[in-house]
């Protein structure tokens, strides 16, 4: 497989709109990255550059050590699965996976043996000789992965690929991918909007906004670590609650609320004291306890656990969702107390995480 | 050809439509249409044959549409096709002594003077027709046959293996 360096890439369009500003990356081999972000954030430009069907206005991109800038997309050996399947509707299946490699007048014995492999990898054997239309949404979706396995290409490019599938056949389609990308370990690059998406299949995140990358890192990294409020709101299901508190020594002071600091925390928070600063708490990381008191609006039970929201301090501006484990009967007005268990801090001007040792 | 390329090929059957047979029938309807123009655009279809130039255009109508019918069909490796492109292409060879023999041997009076209802050049040309025309539809039955034979087989010996 093959190694991708993206170096200070740019995409500036005709009408002088930049859609990508200084992209850099290094995929490994074998990796499986995936590009995620809100809509219009780059992402899907990002891998069209990387495809070669967009030209890159500035910057590197390499693909093991070798410049493939300027190549053409016929030429840069990569295969891209896209969201709509392009498949060739009056074509068989076998005809679909087969057509690339027919283009390029491999021998037909040898088609024949990778088609036959591919579908065998995919669970396709039994539907070669149906046409595109007799299949399901992810059955189609993976006979486009199937036509891009064929050609052994150095990089797999996945545009959003399962947009179009319904939440069920989602599910099922992911883990065909992982398994795919564990099989064939080959490296690919992967967008999508769903963070769900990019928590489970990715080795490493790229997360987008406005063109820019606001971070880069594993999924827990994302998760556990975000680097700035953005990626904070964004990875992670409900989003993070955020509140704009004041550091008070050894406490935090909210609108309504005020909670403790445990020593490690104010060691990150030093040079803080005195000043605004936003706190983020997943909701995951909430608990019942006496810190926060809060006015419950809706109590959604999902089995294992509950999604309570509500707001804080009497205050309605200033909501909280919490994910309470277990079922919980809370009415619409009762009133509760939560206690923080894990806090995220970030700088209110530049909204950057606050790591131990800055201020 | 190894042994492993043409168990591959007999494979490939599976999953690959017989384009070769269904190529060669539609050829052969080709080399029909270039006969039957060279026919009509002659005299002999105005002026010596008339009944049978009817019959004639009625039987090229009713040839084109079963020699369509049956390329789709041998497509499909379906054996029973075969049959039915064989039996036409022979008969593409009995239409040469039905109006382009006959006409050759007729002669006919052309400004007093006694001349052939059909010259020599457009006899050999449309009797070219005709053969290449048969040529191709029994050679599509033929490849067929042998495919669906081949195929047969193949798919037998799977069944076996799997079973």
């Amino acid at each position: 497989m093959a190694t991708l360096n993206l170096q200070h890439i740019d995409k500036i369009y005709d009408n002088n709109v930049q859609a990508v500003f200084d992209f850099n990356l290094d995929v490994k081999d074998g990796e499986l990255i995936v590009l995620v972000g809100p809509s219009g954030c780059g992402k899907s430009t990002t891998l069209r550059m990387v495809a070669g069907l967009e030209d890159i206005s500035a910057g590197k991109l390499l693909l093991d050590g070798r410049d493939i800038t300027a190549t053409p997309p016929k030429d840069r050996d990569m295969a891209m699965v896209f969201q709509s399947y392009a498949l060739y509707g009056h074509m068989t299946i076998y005809e679909n996976m087969a057509f690339s490699l027919t283009l390029r007048k491999e021998n037909p014995n040898v088609i024949h043996k990778k088609v036959l492999a591919a579908a065998e990898i995919l669970g396709l054997t039994s539907q070669l000789n149906k046409k595109p239309a007799q299949l399901s949404g992810g059955q189609r979706q993976r006979v486009a992965m199937g036509r891009s396995i064929v050609r052994n290409p150095k990089v797999f490019l996945f545009d959003e690929p399962l947009s179009n599938l319904d939440a069920k056949l989602r599910g099922a389609t992911r883990r065909e991918i992982l398994l795919l990308h564990k099989r064939l370990k080959a490296t690919m690059l992967y967008v999508t909007h769903d963070q769900t998406e990019a928590l489970t299949l990715a080795d490493r995140i790229v997360c987008m906004s406005m063109g820019h990358v606001q971070q880069v890192g594993t999924p827990l990294e994302l998760y556990d670590s975000p680097a700035n409020v953005f990626v904070a709101s964004f990875i992670g299901l409900p989003p993070m609650n955020f509140y704009d508190v004041r550091v008070s020594g050894d406490k935090l002071v909210g609108e309504g609320f005020t909670v403790s600091l445990t020593p490690e925390e104010q060691h990150t928070l030093r040079g803080y004291n005195n000043k605004e600063i936003t706190l983020g708490v997943r909701p995951e990381n909430i608990v019942e306890g006496a810190d926060v008191p809060v006015t419950v609006t809706t109590n959604e039970n999902l089995g294992m656990n509950t999604l309570v929201h509500g707001y804080v301090g009497g205050n309605k501006a200033v909501k909280i969702s919490a994910k309470l484990k277990g079922w919980r009967d809370y009415k619409v007005g009762d009133t509760a107390s939560f206690t923080f268990n894990r806090k995220h801090f970030f700088d209110k001007e530049t909204t950057n995480a606050i790591k131990g040792g800055e201020g | 050809m190894t042994a492993e390329d043409r168990a591959i090929q007999r494979d490939r059957m599976r999953f690959i439509k017989n384009s070769l047979s269904a190529n060669l029938a539609l050829l052969g309807i080709l080399f029909n249409v270039f006969y039957f123009i060279s026919i009509c655009k002659s005299d002999v279809g105005t002026w010596y044959y008339t009944i049978l130039i009817g019959a004639s255009i009625v039987y090229n109508l009713v040839f084109m549409l079963a020699v369509f019918l049956s390329s789709e069909g041998v497509k499909n490796y379906k054996q029973g096709y075969s049959y039915l492109l064989a039996a036409l292409g022979v008969f593409q060879i009995v239409r040469i002594f039905i109006i382009p023999a006959r006409a050759h041997a007729a002669e006919t009076l052309i400004n007093g003077e006694t001349a052939l209802v059909m010259q020599d050049g457009q006899f050999y040309r449309v009797t070219t027709y005709l053969i290449i025309s048969a040529v191709c539809l029994i050679a599509s039955a033929a490849v067929n046959l042998i495919r669906c034979r081949e195929l047969a087989e193949h798919l037998k010996a799977l069944d076996s293996q799997g079973a």
